[in-house]
């Protein structure tokens, strides 16, 4: 029953955010958009490109659906709304999404073409840009909620969310998550612009739209998690649980989908050396300040 | 034979033929993946004997790592995409010996040491968890940070050897 529920608001979680991202782009509310989009892509032919690595070509786009999926098994919507919440879940999510990159260069380099290839590659360089801001900021809330369990992570928020507790953590995860979302402006694999659609380039038809409606759960699942470890998850006055958990979930998509408007496509060099000069000096702050305060205020 | 011995055999076999198909392709970006996805297996056997923490940390590290080892051997290769049909094996003959000698050890291993009782329960998840936590923070702890700072000092030598010699500029 759960992973119905939980199935049926991600299908209605990424139409909205399929609404919402291209009302962000071109300007324009249109309701029915992504229905016809999506329509328009089933009823396109699928394009094989010439000499592909065909078992790359097309599992990546399950791989891809499939691993958001699973990270959206361990994220709480309710104290009892949750797919399965694992002794570890904190750690499996970032399992699930460390196949986002497996895919992306499977997708890249199966194709045979430039661009694709590119992107992939491209991808594994973010990769190691996000990858350890993922991590880290991840201790230090396990560290406040003696547990990888995700809804003992949000139980031990009761008081006090994170984004308060641990505001530096915060920030470098939601950076870190866009990244690994490729959202604008860390859409690297993608970069419409300069290189006409990266890995999705030589996609087409139904593959494409895979592989776009798995790029929606993974935001969802993204943005999911940054509620669960941050934003007290399912907890709020007045509406039941549910309903704090899709607000928040929902807010936080389009906060990270119209982040990206506003700024530059970021440089993958840049992007490096930010994460590991500055990222993660304060990650390991972050770490050591939640640990101190952990010892001292018991909150 | 009950359903956790037919997953860890499905598992076990996967993990066994995803290691054969490392050497069998030409691509070395197939033969990466490959590597890869048999070390996945092995994390969902980890899984199937209920060792969770383990499991979830095995499928998580090798996705990064075989991705990372990817693109270095499509940097360095001579023939990244395999299309010169290039052989993954070489030192055939002592390829051969070292995995026969291989393989006879353990065999022996597991065959001939007495392995006690096999364990009837097993630890609850949360459980695991937190022992497996006292251990690396305890006991193991001088073994497993010398292991890291090897393996750290052998990154950066590797990195310097690779990295071809600059001219600083003047020195012609």
């Amino acid at each position: 029953m759960n992973i119905a529920i939980i199935l049926g608001s991600l299908a209605l979680g990424a139409y909205i955010i399929a609404i919402v991202e291209s009302w962000a782009t071109y300007g324009r509310l249109r309701l029915a958009g992504p229905a016809l989009a999506a329509l328009a892509l089933l009823g396109r032919e699928s394009v094989l490109a010439r000499k592909p690595d065909r078992l790359f070509f097309e599992t990546a786009p399950v791989l891809l659906l499939v691993a958001g999926l699973l990270a959206v098994a361990v994220i709480p919507l309710a104290p009892d709304l949750i797919i399965t919440d694992l002794s570890s879940g904190a750690l499996f999510l970032n399992a699930a999404l460390a196949y986002v990159l497996v895919a992306l260069i499977m997708a890249g380099w199966g194709a045979n073409g430039a661009y694709g290839m590119i992107g992939g590659w491209r991808f594994l360089g973010q990769f190691i840009a996000y990858a350890m801001l993922i991590v880290m900021p991840i201790t230090a809330v396990a560290m406040r909620a003696e547990s990888l369990m995700t809804t003992q992570i949000v139980i031990s928020q009761v008081e006090l969310w994170n984004i308060f507790y641990q505001p530096i953590g915060f920030v470098l995860f939601v950076i870190a998550a866009m990244g690994l979302a490729y959202l604008p402006p860390l859409d690297l694999p993608l970069a419409p612009g300069d290189l006409a659609g990266g890995v999705e380039a030589e996609y087409t038809g139904v593959r494409l739209g895979v592989l776009r409606l798995a790029r929606m759960i993974i935001i969802l699942s993204l943005a999911g998690a940054t509620v669960t470890f941050y934003l007290g998850g399912w907890l709020g006055p007045w509406l039941p649980p549910w309903a704090w958990s899709a607000i928040k979930i929902l807010v936080v998509t389009v906060a990270m989908l119209m982040a990206g408007h506003y700024m530059p496509r970021i440089r993958e060099a840049r992007y490096l050396a930010l994460s590991w000069k500055l990222g993660i000096s304060l990650a390991l702050a972050n770490i050591f300040l939640v640990g101190v305060i952990a010892l001292v205020v018991p909150i | 034979m009950n359903a956790e011995m037919i997953f860890l055999t499905f598992f076990g076999g996967a993990a066994v033929w995803f290691g054969i198909v490392v050497f069998r392709t030409h691509s070395m970006v197939r033969s990466a993946l490959a590597l890869l996805f048999s070390q996945t297996a092995i994390g969902a056997m980890f899984l199937v004997m209920q060792a969770e923490f383990l499991g979830v940390l095995q499928i998580m590290m090798m996705a990064t790592e075989m991705s990372v080892m990817a693109i270095f051997m499509v940097m360095f290769m001579m023939d990244p995409g395999g299309l010169g049909a290039m052989d993954m094996t070489h030192q055939k003959r002592l390829s051969l010996w070292a995995g026969g000698v291989g393989l006879v050890a353990a065999l022996g291993l597991t065959l001939g040491v007495d392995w006690g009782p096999a364990a009837l329960s097993v630890p609850s998840a949360s459980a695991q968890i937190e022992m497996l936590g006292i251990e690396l923070l305890g006991r193991s702890m001088f073994i497993f940070e010398s292991a890291g700072l090897t393996i750290l000092t052998a990154m950066v030598a590797a990195t310097m050897v690779a990295i071809a010699p600059q001219d600083k500029g003047g020195a012609k």
